[in-house]
């Protein structure tokens, strides 16, 4: 734990001028530049309001817009940090093979960039909330908490998935398709509500209820989005009982994701 | 105190492709069962190696392709782990291990020193406090805000060097990088590592198939060969073994000859060179006398013909050209297998490898029936001369001169203000 830290310090000018890289690199020769990290989640925000307005999906009193955009920010930040953070390696291998420095750098200068991209996304939602004339409460502080343990969750995926991969490439391929399986079991289209209300008031699964329930919330994400969306837009603390079973998901998996990560890291060099 | 210190390093590395999941699956069941697995040919990269290299020590490596020297020098640099043995580093290292690794090709010039610098672990202060001197070095300041790539890949290398010598650390690798550029890019790169070296008096591990200049930059050398350290000492003595063992290498290496063309009236059956006596051997004394036999196959008769025998480096500098001139063109051979001789009395060439070349022409006008290059590979060794000393460069000696020197009365002529040196 030490050490991790202070790697982190001694390399954090690095990590900097990566994550720099990787953002000026992906909007260099873009028109639209930067504007492209927001495209994705108000394209998806759009499709998804459409869809709702078909299928009927009850969003309590909050317009289902910017419920679900709120959803799609910690949503999108956890997908696509994934996906660089466990291409991070393969796609460094210059470096890998040529210089050495600890190379967690890379997954988590994978992370680091994808929040600036999460950062210009809270303009937007900013935006939304003057439009539909919400004020923010106390529990907006909140936020850099749950940001925090997103990053976490993001980080678990990123170390194990970035190891693997250097081994077998199947990780890079399946991985896109695992995380749009993910999506839908996440509370991204729908609110949780509507999952606890089924299973916990309704029991749809009769004595199965509770443990279905504890076994959706195992999904960190689950946990993130409904507190993100409690503290942002419904001006209430985070559900923490819906969080706990994600919580203990990633305090057991990311020593270890992290720890096979290094035991890994050894011999990228001879196989990448 | 030792800055580097290796201890009976070994690498293996696995033969052929990594196994896909089935196999890996079906190993895991034979494991189980106690079957043997199909496991994959291990290949050792470095073989119990062990060295201590002091502060200040300019180590050159050296050896044939594929004899360890970057595997061992990625090794000192952290990039790979070893199988067993250890390496233990006491100080920061800059690799300059293939310069230019982590450019962006859509960055800019600018943008490029800021991240190649802080990859190689400088902050953004140095770099910023560099700046100018790695520009002007790299003589670039003209091109730096222009993404890199556009630059031509010499212009690349050419920062890329200025990026990675800027570094200021206590243990500098270096793995073939002074090859770059042109040749007076070369120049200053060269000088600026003897800068380095003589200079800032850094330890500094070089790896370089460029011989010479290993002699001249290293005060040890380490001759590796298939993974074990074969030699270990001062230069002169190791490139020397060096320069051995490849004269050897190039010398059974059966390589078709470079060039071989007939109209079909005349077939090469063997070129060979034997001793004065008819012994055959292809390892021949400096200045000792030396036949050089061409067997041949006449498929019609040869009308007065001319043959040339001549002898050229292996990289085909042509050294001596010898006719037969007028000695047969008055005759006609028949038909059949025939067998041509030059003698020489005193072989004039200085130690090294070199081949033979061969050319049959008939008739007047003359015309070419036959021209071969590359023929046959013999080696020159001297048992007085040190193949990597002063007096075996080039590639012959004056057969007969003498040398004068005067005590010259009066000023002398004023000199030019610069003289080349090196």
């Amino acid at each position: 734990m030490h050490a991790v830290a202070a790697n982190l310090i001694r390399y954090r000018e690095l990590m900097a001028t990566l994550a720099w890289k990787n953002i000026a690199l992906r909007y260099k020769q873009a028109y639209l530049g930067i504007a492209w990290a927001i495209l994705k989640p108000v394209s998806l925000m759009l499709i998804f309001t459409l869809v709702k307005s078909f299928v009927g999906i009850k969003s309590g009193n909050i317009p289902y817009p910017i419920l679900t955009f709120a959803a799609l920010m910690p949503w999108t930040f956890f997908q696509e940090s994934a996906s660089d953070g466990v291409n991070s390696v393969v796609g460094n291998t210059a470096l890998i093979k040529k210089i050495y420095f600890p190379r967690e750098i890379f997954p988590i200068t994978a992370v680091l960039t994808k929040l600036v991209e999460l950062g210009i996304n809270f303009i937007i939602l900013a935006g939304m909330m003057v439009w539909y004339e919400m004020m923010p409460g106390i529990y907006i502080l909140w936020v850099p908490v749950i940001i925090a343990y997103t990053v976490l969750a993001t980080l678990t995926v990123a170390f194990a998935g970035a190891a693997v991969n250097v081994y077998y490439r199947d990780v890079g391929q399946a991985l896109p398709v695992l995380l749009s399986l993910l999506m839908y079991a996440s509370p991204v289209i729908y609110p949780l509500e509507l999952v606890k209300e089924k299973l916990l008031v309704h029991q749809a699964a009769g004595d199965w209820s509770h443990a279905l329930y504890t076994l959706y919330t195992l999904n960190p994400l689950a946990g993130i989005i409904d507190a993100f969306q409690s503290v942002v837009l419904r001006n209430q603390a985070p559900d923490l009982m819906s969080m706990t079973p994600g919580a203990v998901t990633i305090a057991v998996l990311l020593p270890l994701s992290y720890l096979y990560f290094k035991r890994a890291e050894s011999y990228f060099a001879d196989v990448i | 105190m030792a800055i580097i210190e290796v201890e009976h390093l070994t690498k293996e590395y696995r033969l052929g492709q990594i196994q896909g999941l089935k196999t890996a699956f079906l190993n895991a069941g034979r494991r189980l069962l106690g079957h043997p697995t199909e496991e994959r040919l291990p290949f050792k990269a470095l073989d119990d190696v062990s060295f201590s290299i002091e502060q200040g020590e300019v180590v050159g490596i050296i050896g044939h392709n594929g004899a360890g020297k970057s595997t061992l020098l990625k090794m000192l640099a952290g990039i790979t782990t070893p199988t067993s043995g250890s390496v233990k580093v006491d100080g920061r290292i800059a690799p300059l291990i293939e310069v230019g690794a982590g450019f962006v090709p859509d960055f800019t010039g600018r943008e490029n020193v800021y991240l190649n610098g802080s990859i190689l672990g400088l902050s953004k202060k140095e770099i910023d406090r560099k700046f100018d001197e790695i520009v002007d070095f790299a003589e670039m300041s003209q091109f730096i805000d222009t993404p890199v790539k556009r630059y031509s890949s010499g212009m690349q290398v050419k920062l890329a060097f200025a990026v990675a010598t800027s570094i200021e650390s206590e243990i500098l690798i270096v793995d073939e990088v002074l090859a770059v550029g042109d040749l007076a890019f070369q120049r200053k790169c060269f000088d600026r590592m003897e800068d380095l070296i003589k200079r800032q008096e850094k330890t500094v591990l070089l790896v370089s198939h460029n011989i010479r200049q290993v002699e001249r930059l290293c005060s040890r050398v380490i001759l590796m060969n298939h993974g074990r350290t074969m030699m270990d000492g001062t230069p002169k003595a190791v490139c020397n073994v060096f320069y051995e063992e490849s004269d050897r290498q190039i010398a059974i290496q059966k390589t078709g000859p470079g060039r071989l063309q007939t109209t079909g009236e005349a077939e090469i059956i063997d070129i060979y060179c034997t001793r004065f006596d008819g012994t055959r051997t292809d390892a021949i004394e400096f200045g000792q006398p030396i036949r050089i036999v061409a067997k041949i196959e006449a498929t019609k008769p040869l009308i007065s013909p001319l043959f040339v025998v001549g002898i050229h480096t292996t990289d085909f500098i042509y050294l001596t050209t010898t006719t037969s001139s007028d000695n047969y063109r008055h005759m006609t051979l028949p038909p059949g297998p025939h067998e041509i001789a030059l003698n020489i009395d005193r072989f004039p060439l200085l130690p090294n490898v070199y081949s033979i070349r061969l050319s049959i022409d008939v008739e007047t006008p003359i015309k070419n029936v036959l021209y071969g290059e590359n023929l046959h590979h013999f080696t020159v060794r001297s048992s007085g001369l040190q193949r990597s000393g002063s007096n075996c460069e080039g590639f012959f000696p004056f057969e007969k001169c003498t040398w004068t020197l005067d005590q010259v009365a009066g000023d002398l002529p004023p000199r030019p203000a610069s003289s080349l040196t090196g």
